[in-house]
């Protein structure tokens, strides 16, 4: 049994009654379907087995979700609910429940890699067996078969516009957690020394980013009670007059908290072409190397830096 | 539209404070976090502060909107003062140093995601802003 | 509801409460205006930061006090503006160019000495 740890809790797909309706609405689900479907009951019932172990065997021959198949309970939980949905499927209740049952294993499969269209080939083949199992229920009366085929389809389409939502979701989700993690990274605040503060800036700057950055910054300036900070830029990919502004505006609010921001590695080229652009910059300070820009901190900050006087040499001839 | 909408009336400089407090709560309630709220906060306070100075009496409605899965906040600005006669050029950034003419309208414009506003002259000014959680 | 004005030593600190009306304001600022002139202080220390807000209004008072103060022959430091504060007065526009700013208390007083020395060593 899979342990309730793997599931996160905080996931919840749950659909308003409203949204579950208009999807009944989207795929044509009406009452006489229902009827049709339930009346199919004994037959999906007698085969649940099989259509279980089939879907998943197709899935294991192409090759796919690999992971699913490695752990038992994984596979085991999975076949079970599974097994449980081919039940449901024919029971004529679609509501909040039946869509937590089926955004639950959809979840299972995004958590062990199952991608989209993996899945819906492995659906497509079970419905397949489906239709082939009912044509063959009702050898006189072909027309009535294939009329209770296309209404069992729509609750399988209802189904699998539910777990699709839940993969493309859980899959977006996965990514904006990843850029969070990378921005995390991008970040780090150093303190040099007393009142001083290091900003090594690496990669794009998007709006968001540079949200996150002024943020960053003006928490640890705060934190640190920085009366200086230089913020090196050698490392930014696209300096253009966005970028730019951004840049002026965090220099802008650091100066309202007391502290002053130097830029560092912005080049003469790239300085010339934003003043072209029409981006002030008379209002920053700004060097071209880092070093010069330190050394310009330390002053402003009123340190001064001596060499010592060279030891006499302990390595002698 | 508004479902349980929370409505301030702006007749002096203290109600522009309450004001603020009660975005700031709607705010938090909806689960705006960090700057955002101070954003929503000062962008109030400033069409707030604009009812007292030009149009001496007003309100503001807070609620809660929902789009597409996002959840937001809407402020409502309504007052019935003298109108504002050019919008485009107020809507123009007038903020240099001690201007006092200097309406709030482009800095709340800034601060917020959605902005409208509409004025007729003799009559009054309503604007309409919305920030969106991210 | 008065805003409290300590003085220490020959600076006046004045400590904003949250959410100071538009009255609190104007009255600091003709009690800062008494005071200078009275208790010959070097400068006036402005603590912001308990303010979850500073918005058009308060930004022109606090300017007004500082040119107010300049005209006694004195400094001013605003101390305290939280970042959330500081990042949306960008956003708005308000810049409080020409007035001096510092983190905390601490960094302000020490701020406004340095400059009365500056100046009494630049010599009368």
């Amino acid at each position: 049994m899979l342990d309730q740890q793997s599931l996160p809790s905080s996931f919840q797909f749950s659909l308003r009654d409203a949204d579950i309706e208009r999807r009944k609405i989207i795929v044509d689900l009406a009452a006489e379907d229902i009827s049709r479907i339930t009346a199919l009951k004994d037959v999906i019932a007698q085969e649940g087995d099989r259509y279980t172990d089939d879907f998943f065997r197709y899935l294991r021959d192409l090759g796919e979700a690999p992971a699913l198949f490695g752990r038992r309970d994984a596979f085991a939980e999975a076949k079970r609910r599974k097994r449980e949905h081919l039940t449901a499927l024919t029971n004529g209740v679609y509501d909040q429940a039946y869509v937590e049952q089926r955004a639950a294993l959809a979840l299972l499969y995004s958590r062990y890699g199952l991608e989209t269209r993996a899945f819906l080939g492995a659906f497509h083949h079970l419905l397949r067996a489906l239709g082939g199992d009912i044509m063959k229920c009702f050898p006189d009366d072909p027309n009535g078969a294939f009329q209770r085929f296309m209404s069992l389809k729509k609750v399988v389409f209802f189904d699998i516009g539910i777990i699709a939502d839940v993969l493309m979701s859980e899959r977006e989700r996965t990514i904006s957690q990843q850029q969070d993690a990378i921005r995390e990274l991008s970040t780090p605040v150093l303190q040099l020394r007393d009142g001083l503060l290091i900003l090594p800036i690496i990669g794009m700057i998007d709006s968001q980013r540079a949200k996150q950055l002024t943020d960053d910054l003006l928490r640890a300036i705060r934190a640190n009670r920085a009366r200086m900070v230089v913020m090196d830029i050698t490392g930014v990919a696209a300096v253009d007059s966005k970028v730019a502004n951004h840049l002026i505006q965090t220099v802008a609010a650091a100066r309202l908290m007391g502290s002053t921001v130097i830029i560092t590695g912005l080049s003469a080229d790239v300085a010339q072409a934003l003043v072209a652009l029409g981006v002030d910059l008379g209002k920053i300070t700004t060097t071209a190397d880092l070093q010069g820009g330190l050394e310009e901190a330390e002053r402003l900050l009123g340190y001064r830096v001596v060499r010592l006087a060279e030891a006499p040499g302990r390595l002698s001839a | 539209m508004a479902a349980d909408a929370t409505h301030v009336v702006i007749a002096h400089d203290g109600d522009i404070v309450e004001a603020r407090r009660k975005g700031r709560e709607l705010a938090q309630r909806i689960g705006f976090v960090g700057s955002d709220l101070t954003i929503i906060a000062t962008a109030i306070s400033e069409i707030a502060r604009n009812i007292v100075v030009y149009a001496v009496h007003g309100e503001i409605s807070l609620s809660e909107a929902d789009y597409g899965g996002r959840r937001g906040i809407v402020v409502v600005a309504r007052d019935e003062g003298p109108g504002i006669p050019d919008i485009e050029r107020a809507m123009r950034d007038g903020y240099s140093t001690g201007n006092s003419l200097g309406l709030g309208l482009p800095g709340a414009r800034r601060l917020m995601d959605d902005f409208e506003i509409m004025s007729t002259v003799g009559q009054g000014t309503t604007v309409t802003m919305r920030k969106w959680k991210r | 509801m008065a805003i409290p004005i300590l003085k220490q030593a020959d600076v006046l600190i004045a400590s904003l409460q949250a959410d100071p009306t538009d009255n609190d304001l104007i009255q600091l600022r003709d009690e800062l205006a008494d005071r200078i002139g009275r208790l010959r202080s070097i400068g006036v220390v402005i603590d912001v930061s308990a303010l979850d807000v500073m918005d058009s209004f308060a930004t022109r008072t606090l300017r007004g006090i500082a040119q107010t103060t300049r005209l006694r022959g004195a400094d001013t430091v605003i101390v305290g503006i939280q970042p959330d504060v500081a990042f949306a007065m960008v956003q708005l526009g308000l810049t409080l160019d020409g007035i001096v700013t510092a983190l905390d208390l601490e960094e302000g007083c020490a701020r406004l000495r340095k400059y009365a020395d500056d100046e009494a060593s630049r010599g009368s």
